[in-house]
């Protein structure tokens, strides 16, 4: 008798904008386009910290003498997806061409809205390219353009030459938006590419996607990738070295229904209809118990049924002092009295039931260059001390100073109890606090024009390096860029401009403290946790963990025989 | 007749107008920027200029607001700013299926709470009437969404009754809509019988109805041949200015239940800052409740043989 097809049910918690590549630069579309597509470059699925390991390339690139060319050898035999696009419906093998080709269509400013930031200025001739594709329009195609730096060297074979030495580049072409798409598929579904995916990737997409319905995958017979051998510390004994060697994907096939509620997913997934799910913070309440070392389980009643997992998603939760407003950016005393009085930890245990780390840097600690290398950006917490610097800035006890506007992303309670938490914090040297709750667009356009005194932000790693969060500060990167309270130093320039160079290293780590210094001395930027996320998973799921820069779907078993059977 | 309709057609012109300007004005004079959103913290200068010129938001207001004159007249509302999916399309799709959501419990509501209403009536002041009332202002007092959740929980979680969540095509849908169906009657019913014994008891002491009962009509005759026809017009005020909201869809049960109808498209434009989107609804409501309260205004001549339009 044949056996069960395992299929693995996970769901999707908002529509996604693309399934094209550079069309989107979004968690929800990440989450679909990683079934399908590969990359020259991807990220090592258990080892901590996060490694950059060969995907389509066949082995990590070499690197000239003069540092400035990386030369790829393209895995061998590997197949797009089978599809109509393609003569005889069969997925033909994927060449050094197809990965220049969307590698262009990445720089292309009309398709690529979001990600080029990670590659400007990084490639020979690249940047010119992206000047040409906004100049063109949408309707021109310019992939047959030459460009200097990226090279055919033969069919499995090709460079790319950057501008200037630049360790950062490499962590580019692991993201989703630089996977590689065939020709064919683009020509013949034109704007409808992004529901017609072709690729390389795990998994096929049955028929166009849905972006309101179930999205059906199922195996792609013809992948490459093998589960790994090598995990973290302590991944053997929790079983996750059990599948190493095993061809991947180990399911059949994937379902990702659309499911946006979070109390509809809690009853689909108690009733076995989900493998997997993010806990939202009432079921997290009701679901999960602190240890007394401060870890959490589940439940008893509930530990039995399914898995607890846990992992810090990489962000950096901070608030941002605007340097152009007249009050705040012109007294750096009463910037140092607002940052000495915020008490993160009680944002995180009393708002967050415990779901986050303190940090005192901006870097979380899974990063290298984070707090327990570089030292503090923050300055202590320190009440009596933050009066005495309200006295010195001017307003002793907080007499003559007006409130002081905090900017929120979202009116709900869970944000006016985050303003009310502040609130009293700053009262206790008796500053007053002007909440202003927006939504993102409003938020977005206040932040842009420079309309703000204080704002409640955080920032995701795009990639798992120090500069990121750094880049935050640089004065080049002013609004529209990411630099939003126009925070300009050119001694904390010069370092960042370094460091952005640098390997990672003693000399690094240097720079970092440096920067580290100055952003505690004129303090634009009140730094308070990162946040950790928690959710559950089915017994009958085998080889999960959390990869925030991975679609873990590929590397997980379902016991079929147990899934029947419900939770 | 037709003098009527053409003259209220063209009085709907100026309305129309006023709310494409006022719709206008809010999300492209003075809404956020959606390059900027669309772009998020990493867009450059060019990438915006770009963008605004490829969603020609870099012509004069006067121009912009023409266009969408043109969208309005033509029904092409383009295409949405962050998918690139024609609205067209969207639209249509998504009306059909809200109005599968709503249409079947607004009918069969409209019929089940006029005939309770009746029931009701008919027992006025006795224990029959008394417990509907205090039971349909218990039901009032409580939200729409403790009803969503609590039923779905128990019709669809414990009891299994219903599927959880989802949505097919075609007559697939019907399993799912079962439980949205069922809770939207269950929250029109407080209301609108309430409504309709208002309404019914208004009539009932009224002089002809005095008169029918002097005639020796029974309670049944004359609640049926008196009562009823008089309370026509109210009772198709209520049901058919009903009718825009109906396509436009339940946000609550197309997100709980992960319908793809109207409802949901919106929410979901509105926390991406789909300009499009929202354009296209709030005037296409706009339209839809203009024509609407000319075809109950159309009904009234027909309720009501005093009514005359001219």
């Amino acid at each position: 008798m044949a056996q069960e097809p395992s299929v693995l049910t996970v769901p999707r918690i908002d529509e996604f904008e693309t399934m094209d590549p550079p069309g989107a630069f979004d968690e929800k579309s990440e989450q679909v386009q990683r079934q399908v597509y590969g990359t020259l470059l991807t990220y090592a699925y258990l080892e901590r910290p996060y490694k950059l390991v060969p995907d389509l390339a066949e082995a990590m690139p070499t690197l000239s003498a003069d540092k400035l060319t990386y030369t790829f050898h393209l895995r061998k035999g590997v197949r797009f997806h089978d599809n109509p696009c393609f003569p005889g419906g069969k997925g033909r093998e994927m060449t050094a061409d197809d990965v220049l080709y969307s590698l262009k269509r990445y720089a292309d400013a009309n398709i690529n809205r979001h990600s080029w930031f990670a590659m400007a200025g990084a490639v020979a001739g690249l940047d010119a390219y992206h000047a040409a594709t906004l100049k063109s329009g949408p309707s021109v195609d310019m992939t047959a353009a030459d460009v200097a730096g990226l090279r055919r060297i033969d069919a499995s074979t090709l460079s790319i030459t950057l501008t200037r030495p630049n360790p950062l580049f490499l962590f580019s072409l692991a993201l989703t938006s630089t996977a590689v798409v065939p020709i064919e598929a683009v020509r013949l579904y034109k704007d409808r590419f992004g529901i017609n995916p072709v690729g390389t990737g795990p998994f096929m997409l049955k028929g166009p996607a849905d972006r309101k319905a179930t999205l059906h995958f199922v195996r792609n017979p013809n992948y490459y990738g093998v589960y790994p051998s090598v995990g973290a510390p302590g991944d053997a004994e929790a079983g996750l070295l059990k599948n190493a060697g095993r061809k991947l994907p180990l399911v059949d096939a994937l379902d990702m229904p659309l499911v946006q509620e979070p109390q509809t997913a809690a009853l689909k997934f108690l009733k076995g209809d989900l493998d997997l799910r993010p806990l939202d913070r009432a079921n997290f309440i009701k679901m999960v118990a602190r240890k007394p070392d401060g870890t959490f389980r589940l439940a008893d009643e509930y530990a039995a049924k399914f898995a607890l997992y846990g992992a810090p998603a990489l962000d950096t939760y901070y608030m941002r002092l605007n340097m152009k407003d007249a009050l705040i950016g012109r007294n750096p005393a009463l910037r140092r009295a607002l940052a000495s009085v915020v008490d993160a930890q009680a944002i995180i245990d009393v708002l967050n039931n415990g779901r986050g780390r303190r940090l005192e840097s901006l870097v979380p600690y899974e990063l290298p260059g984070n707090e327990r290398e570089t030292g503090a950006v923050n300055i202590p917490h320190d009440v009596a001390a933050g009066k005495r610097l309200l006295a010195e800035a001017g307003y002793p006890g907080g007499k003559g100073l007006p409130p002081i506007a905090i900017s929120f992303v979202g009116a709900d309670s869970a944000t006016h109890n985050l303003a009310d938490l502040l609130r009293a914090q700053f009262a206790s040297i008796g500053v007053q606090v002007r909440p202003e709750f927006m939504d993102l667009p409003a938020h977005t356009k206040a932040m842009e024009g420079g309309n703000f005194q204080v704002s409640y932000n955080f920032w995701y790693a795009d990639y798992p390096d120090p500069e990121d969060f750094y880049q935050l500060f640089y004065s080049k990167n002013t609004a529209p860029g990411p630099n939003i309270g126009a925070y300009a130093n050119a001694a904390y320039d010069q370092a960042y401009e370094a460091m952005r160079l640098m390997p990672n290293g003693p000399e690094r780590v240097a720079r970092i403290k440096t920067m580290n210094a100055i952003l505690k001395q004129d303090v634009p930027v009140i730094v308070l946790y990162d946040s950790v996320r928690y959710g559950l998973a089915q017994k009958w799921v085998g080889g999960f963990k959390r990869n925030v820069f991975l679609q873990e779907h590929m590397f997980m078993s379902v016991d079929m025989a147990a899934k029947k059977k419900g939770p | 007749m037709g003098a009527y309709i053409a003259r209220r057609l063209l009085q709907a012109i100026p309305t129309v107008f006023g709310v494409a300007l006022l719709t206008f004005l809010l999300f492209n004079a003075f809404g956020p920027d959606p390059v900027r959103t669309a772009l998020g913290n990493h867009a450059t200068p060019e990438a915006m200029a770009n963008l605004r010129h490829q969603w020609g938001l870099d012509q004069s207001l006067a121009m912009q607001f023409l266009e969408f004159l043109r969208q309005i007249v033509t029904f092409d509302y383009g295409k949405s700013f962050v998918t690139g999916d024609d609205l067209g399309t969207q639209l249509k799709a998504g009306a059909l299926v809200s109005l599968s959501v709503t249409v079947p419990p607004f009918v069969f509501g409209a019929i089940v709470n006029v005939s309770i209403a009746l029931f009701i009536t008919r027992h006025r002041d006795g224990v029959v009437d008394k417990a509907a009332r205090a039971l349909f202002i218990a039901a009032m007092s409580v939200s729409a969404l403790v009803y969503v959740l609590g039923l779905q929980y128990l019709l669809a979680f414990k009891l299994d009754w219903f599927p959880i969540n989802g949505y097919e095509g075609g007559w697939a849908a019907v399993k799912y809509l079962g439980l949205p169906w069922l809770i939207q009657l269950l929250l029109l019913m407080g209301p609108d019988i309430r409504l309709y014994r208002t309404l019914f008891l208004a009539d009932i002491n009224a002089d002809y109805v005095r008169t029918a009962r002097s005639k020796g009509a029974g309670e049944g005759r004359v609640l049926f041949r008196h009562v009823l026809p008089n309370a026509w017009i109210p009772i198709i005020t209520q049901n058919v200015t009903t009718i825009p909201f109906l396509i436009l869809g339940s946000f609550l049960m197309e997100r709980f239940f992960s319908i793809p109808g109207i409802g949901n498209l919106t929410i979901d434009a509105l926390s991406r800052g789909d300009l499009p989107i929202l354009k296209a609804v709030t005037v296409l409501g706009a339209l839809a409740l203009l024509l609407f309260n000319l075809i109950n205004d159309l009904l009234y001549a027909f309720a009501d043989p005093r009514v005359r339009l001219s």
